[in-house]
This record gives C-alpha cells, structure tokens and sequence, in this order.
C-alpha cells in the first residue's frame, strides 16, 4: 500500500472540492512535498511516472489555498510595533505568532505595524521582511514583507493610533528618515505603506512608493473623492479597511468610498473588517455589489487576539478593553482592531452577502495575492503554486448557520496542523 | 455480493460449458439501459482480472478505449476499485488511439482523457500505461514501438472497445484495412464532425489526424469486448453483426475473432433482426453468460511478430538464448489444432489487402510498416545504429 515512506513524497488529496474560480470542483490535488508547490498531476503521472505515496481521502471536504491576512497588528500576546529588548527576542516571538497563526488557516500575512515612532520602525522592520526561500513548513505562517500602517496619516483619522508620533512627509526624505533608508532599498522588507495622500505632500510621494514595489494604500485619511481620484492615478491600488477611519460617503462627495463606484479609473482593491464590530453588514454588502473583484476580507487583528478578556497595556500606553471578540480603548467608544480570526470573517461575509463559498474564500486568497502580485504562487490551487493549504469542514451553527472550519493546514507541502490529530492527542 | 454469486455460477458453468471445440463464438450480451451494460463489463474485465491473478511478472495486459460509452465503465471500475475489490497495480495497460499533433495535457487528448476518467483514480503504476504519443517527430516508429510494447507483453488479455455509428473500432474508419497494425489515420469527415462538440464546435480544431491500433492489432488480442450502446449504435451493431465481414463496417471483422464479446443496450439493437436478438438471448438464458464462462481461453491467437524495439532500450537486439523472451503461453492448455488452423489462416489472408485498399493513408504507412514487422533483421539493423 501507498505510504509506507515515512516522509510521503507525494500526495494526493481525494474525494475533495477545490476552490476553482467562483466555483468549488470535485477534482483531486497533488502535492509534492520535495519541492513545496502543486504538481501539474497529469504530467507528473505521464511524463515523470510519479505516483502518490500517501492518498488522502477528505471525505468530500473543501481544500483552499492557505489565507492570506495583510492586515495583522499581532496575536498571542505579541504586538509587531513594540520591539524587544534583542532583536533574537523579538524574532523568537515573531516565530510563536507565525506557528500560532498557521493553525487558524493563515498561512502568509503582511505582519502591520501602527503608528510608531522612527525607532520603532528602525529596529523591528529588519526581521518582518517576506522569508520565501528560506522558510520551512514547521515555521508556521510565512511573512510576505511588512504592512506600515502609518505614521503619515490624518490626525483626525488617526483610529487609535498615538496622534503624538504622527507625522508628515514633505519631502520623500522624510519618509526614507522615518522608516530608515536600509528599509527603503531595493529589497524592502516593506509590502505596502498605508498613508493619507492630502498629508504632506504624500500625493507627490505615491510614484516613488510604488517604485520600490511597495503598495500604496490609501487609508486613515480624509481625502475627498477628488484627490482619492489623484491618488489613484499616482500609483494607489488599495484602501486600508474601507469605511473606518476615513471621511463617510456623503452624497454630494463620495470620498475614498466612492472610488468603487467610478469607471473612470482602475478600482483599487479594498480591506474589509468583517468582524460584526468595525462595519455594518450591510455597508460590507454594498462595498462588495459594487466592486466585488477588488473585496479583501483582513482582521486588522492584534496581539488580544486569543487572549481571555479584560483591561490590556497597549503600545502608546494607554490601554484596551477586551470585551470578547470588541476592543475598545480605555475611557473611550473608539475600536481598537479586533480579535476575530480571518475564518471568522469568511464565514460572516459569505452570510452577510450571500456570496459563494469559493468568492469567500476568494476574498482571503486569490484577491490579496493579486494585490500583492503573487498570482499563480500564493492563494491559488494552480499548478506550480506553493502547496500552502487548508481543508475546510462545514457545520451547521445552530445560530449562525453554516460555519467554515479549518480542520487541517499545510504549508509548503506539508501537514502542520490538524484538528482531528489534536482531538486524538488530548484524549 | 452480485459478484460472489457469479463466482458461484462460475464453477458450474465451467463444467458445462459444453463445446469447447467452437472457438469461435460471437458472444452478444443484451441490457436494458447503458448502466446495466457499464455494470455488465466493469464485472466482466473485473473477474477477468481476477481468474488471470495477474503479478508483475506477469500483468494482465489490457486494451483501453476513450469515449461516452467506456466513461461510464471507467466510474464504475473507479468505483469497484475504491470498495477495495480490485486492484490494477498489476494491469498495463494500451490505449486505442491518439490524436496526432495534439499535446498531452490538452483537455482533450486522451492522455487527458484516461487521466481525468480512470488512471488518476486507481492504483495502476505510471510505468504500465501505453498510450500513442500524438507529438512524436517520427509518428511511424511511434506506432512501430507500440506495436512492439504489446508483443513484448505476449500481446493483449482482453481489448475493450467502444463502435462508432459508422462501424468503427478505434480510430479504424470505414474502409479501413482489416489487416492492419497501428498506424496514423485520416479521420474521416463524420467523425471530425461529431468530435468537433469537444473542441467547442469548431471543426477546424479538431486535429485531422490519429494515430490508432489497426484492425489486426485488436484481432491479435484474445479476447475483445465491444460496448454499444444508444439507438444511433444500432446500425453499425446490425452491420457488424448481421452482414458479412466488410472493411466499410469494421466491427464485422469481430466475426472472425476467437472471442468477441458484444454487449448492447436494448436501443442498440433496434436495427436487429428479432430472430437475432431471440438467439442472443437464448443463449445468455441458457446458460452461457459470457460472464460465467470462465476462463475458457485455451485458443492463443498467432503469436506476434516482434517488431522492432526503440533504441533506447538497453537490451541486446542480437537474439541469444538468455535475451529472448521465452513466449510461453499464460494458459498452458495449448490446443495444437487451433494453432495448425492459425496457421491456415495466415496463408489465406492477403497479405496485400491494406496496399490495394483506395485509402492512401492507410496503404503507404501500412505498407512500409508490413515490412517492418516482417523482417525479423530489422532488429538487428537498429542496433548497428
């Protein structure tokens, strides 16, 4: 019988449903576990004669690519923004949110960092650069480079960043001096800068941002629908959690909100927190009616995230409130990010809009990897992808009604976690 | 449980099978429904897998078409497979047909074909699959060395074949030389046009070329199996069945075979006499379910004539005592009169039919690959190469 290996080369994933465009297919998956990615199976089997060493059975489960969350502040207790004493320190605790995360489906991310001082960025930025190449299966979630959220952005917008270590960038200087010229370079460990395009002279800033293959997002800003438009044709491509901490559509100027409504130019992708706290079901539904394509479901999820409730320390201190899946900051109704997992968001989303399963997960897989170009390589079941996945269970929640779960993760070809294994284990 | 019952049958039907000596016997087994005929042959190749008790010495060497008829075969073996009642880690296995110039990992090619249907889904070995290679440069050795695949398994088991509505058997299209081995074909215009459905209604898509087993390659096999089903089956099925052997209906050719099996839906029969579909039927009630007939198969058809192996083979071309292969039957009940009558046979058939045949496609290819098979030098002449 098939594998007897101890390390199955090749496996094969059967009586399962891929995610395949808008559609779920029965079709069966193999991985190669030597190389990491998704075998063009037929070619495998006829022109290199492979054949499965391991067959796994799904019982007529859903395989997805593994999520990909770009907007992530932190979780298990450790915040991306506060540096550690050593940089070994802060690493080892990058590594057990990596693992942690992994287990919950995300198996890449954008590790995002608030609103912080120069220093800050100075010191943690080297260790939050994308690992592809040298990062293992056992490492856990992969990071796909540094999400800078901020500090270029609306004070009055600010969310719960700190307004004191806001700033604006006049010249591209000062941008470069703020997060450090070794973190500007050619090979930025930074994925995508989130900034207000009327702070500043930001607007003149864009073409430069997009030239070191960072993504500019617009986000925490109050631009009109005017200069979201001229910053569009800068080189902007997405808005950071579409709805918060922005200027609200308003009828006789839509905002930032109303870039999704034009044909006049690309619409930019968008983050959506569907955590039932930060947005209305229904603003999600109308965001989606109008430019599904460009929908990004992110948790904007921090370091509370799978901690018990209660009164936390937060990075500028001051502090949060932790009232279940709500976090609030001290003394104030102000939303401070959110706890929820990004499965928890597929699986809001998809009720609310009513949406296809594979578009859920769409939104949390193929859709941030366009973003990020990493098409046909992360967030896909193509051939040649990265063999990053997730199987999913469906139960029905008796109040929420039909529920996604992640039941088994593999990253790079192999099996890292599995909820049925886990059961056995603490029986 | 359907399936031990037959094995039940099958020790008193052994016994009474009564004429041994009737070695040719065209065999038409009648169903209701396209289901009941998929189930019908999925149980028959199945038990035929079974009594062969293949091993990787010595697999079962099976003959595999493409097509909507055989789909539904290939679910149901898929699905006898996934119950665990059997396995096909020891059957290699020859596809019928390929069409030229068509890459393999083209949705419809019949790598894709198979793939997607049936091998992906059980456990036979890459290694055992034999399928024409449609982007070869030298399309004639291709169809050389296949030939040569299925005479260094000491030929084919059991050929499952599906008919098309103009009588053919794999790609061997009306007019078709009898006599022949696998070569490239013309399709005809009927078929491009039917085929033309998969390549989304464009006819100029549809390669006009395929290389396919010939006629004489199917008769070679022991045993052949012919699914038909749905009433645009059934003029070829009367044809096939009820006139005489005729290159413009190949299937008739099936007359002349050791041991055909035609198994029909009830719609495929509606061109039938009523006293043939009576007689088929009387038989099958009388106790010859061809299912049940065990395995019977003492007759070895001519044995192939090797021909000449791809270069690549590391193997000594020079024939020596240790390098031959010893071509001992898989069955040793050797019946020498019916070997005395191949020969017989042998000498009565033209040798020329395929060169004086008005298909010019078949008559150059044909020919040149005759002369190949023939000349047992040739082998000697690849080697000095």
């Amino acid at each position: 019988m098939p594998g007897k290996t101890s390390t199955p080369r090749i496996t094969k994933f059967t009586n399962c449903r891929l995610v395949c465009g808008l559609n779920l297919v029965e079709q069966d998956l193999w991985i190669d576990s030597l190389t990491g990615k998704i075998l063009k199976d037929q070619e495998a089997f006829y022109g290199l004669h492979l054949s499965p060493d391991e067959i796994i059975d799904l019982g007529g489960r859903i395989i997805a690519p593994g999520m990909i969350d770009v907007q992530l502040n932190g979780a298990h207790g450790f915040d991306f923004s506060v540096p550690c004493e050593t940089k070994e320190k802060y690493d080892e605790g990058l590594r057990m949110v990596n693992r942690g995360l992994a287990r919950t489906g995300v198996t890449s991310y954008l590790p995002t960092l608030v609103s912080s001082t120069p220093e800050v960025y100075w010191k943690v930025l080297p260790s939050l650069g994308p690992t592809a190449g040298t990062h293992a299966p056992q490492d856990g979630a992969e990071s796909l480079g540094a999400h800078a959220e901020g500090p270029f952005i609306s004070p009055g917008r600010n969310g719960i960043h700190k307004p004191e270590v806001l700033r604006a960038a006049e010249t591209f200087d000062d941008l470069v001096y703020c997060y450090g010229a070794d973190n500007m370079g050619s090979a930025s460990p930074i994925k995508m800068i989130t900034a207000a395009p009327e702070v500043g002279n930001m607007m003149a800033h864009i073409p430069e941002i997009a030239k070191r293959n960072i993504i500019y997002a617009i986000g925490h800003s109050d631009s009109t629908y005017e200069q979201a438009i001229a910053a569009t044709h800068k080189g902007a491509r997405m808005i950071t959690h579409l709805f918060n901490a922005m200027r609200p559509f308003y009828h006789r100027n839509p905002g930032i909100f109303g870039l999704l409504g034009q044909s006049e130019r690309r619409r930019p992708f968008y983050g959506v927190i569907a955590d039932g706290i930060h947005l209305h079901p229904t603003s999600i539904k109308i965001a989606y009616n109008a430019h599904p394509d460009g929908l990004i479901l992110v948790t904007d999820a921090m370091r509370l995230c799978g901690l018990p409730d209660g009164v936390y320390e937060w990075t500028n201190g001051e502090r949060i409130v932790k009232t279940g899946a709500r976090l609030t900051l001290e003394g104030s109704d102000k939303i401070a990010g959110s706890s929820a997992t990004l499965i928890e968001c597929v699986n809001n989303f998809r009720r609310w809009s009513g949406a296809s399963t594979a578009a859920a997960i769409n939104a949390v897989t193929a859709a941030p990897a366009r973003l990020l170009g990493l098409e046909g390589v992360k967030g896909s079941l193509q051939s040649g992808a990265d063999a990053d996945l997730i199987v999913l269970g469906e139960s029905e929640d008796p109040f929420t009604g039909p529920t996604l779960t992640v039941e088994q993760v593999w990253k790079l070809g192999a099996k890292i976690h599995d909820t049925a294994k886990a059961a056995t284990v603490g029986v | 449980m359907q399936r031990v019952q037959c094995w039940e049958i099958q020790g008193v039907a052994a016994n009474s099978y009564a004429n041994p000596n009737t070695d040719v016997i065209m065999r038409v087994i009648i169903r209701e429904d396209p289901r009941e005929v998929s189930v019908y042959i999925a149980d028959y190749i199945i038990s035929r897998i079974k009594a062969f008790n293949p091993t990787p010495e010595q697999p079962f060497v099976l003959g595999v078409p493409t097509g909507s008829s055989p789909e539904l075969i290939y679910k149901i073996l898929v699905q006898r497979h996934r119950a665990g009642e059997i396995s096909f880690r020891n059957v290699v296995t020859f596809n019928m047909d390929e069409y030229v110039g068509l890459p393999r990992d083209h949705p419809e090619s019949y790598h894709s074909f198979m793939y997607k249907h049936f091998f992906s889904h059980v456990d036979i070995p890459p290694q055992n699959i034999n399928i024409l290679d449609g982007t070869a440069t030298d399309l004639v050795a291709e169809c050389a060395s296949f030939e040569a695949r299925i005479a260094r398994y000491g030929g084919i088991e059991l050929f499952l074949g599906g008919v098309g509505p103009d009588g053919h058997i794999a790609f061997n299209e009306p007019g078709s030389s009898l006599s022949s081995r696998t070569r490239v074909k013309t399709l005809a215009y009927d078929t491009i046009l039917a085929n033309s459905r998969f390549f989304g209604g464009d006819t100029d898509k549809v390669p006009r070329m395929a290389m396919t087993v010939g006629i004489q390659t199917i008769m070679d096999s022991r045993e052949v199996v012919i699914v038909a089903t749905g009433a645009h089956k059934a003029f070829a099925v009367q044809k096939g069945l009820e006139d005489g052997v005729n290159h413009m209906w190949t299937l008739s050719a099936l007359q002349l075979h050791q041991h055909p099996l035609v198994v029909c839906d009830r719609d495929a029969t509606l061109e039938l006499k009523v006293k043939t579909v009576r007689y088929f039927e009387s038989i099958e009630q009388a106790g010859t379910d061809a299912r049940t007939q065990g395995p019977a198969l003492v007759y070895r058809p001519r044995t192939y004539v090797p021909a000449p192996l791809p270069t690549k083979t590391s193997k000594p071309q020079q024939p020596t005592p240790d390098g031959t292969p010893e071509k001992v039957p898989k069955d040793l009940r050797i019946n020498t009169e019916l070997q005395r009558r191949a020969l017989e046979e042998e000498e009565l058939t033209p040798d020329s039919m395929s060169s004086r045949l008005v298909d010019s496609a078949i008559g150059g290819i044909d020919g040149a690959l005759k002369s190949d098979l023939i000349f047992d030098r040739m082998g000697t002449r690849v080697t000095t190469l």
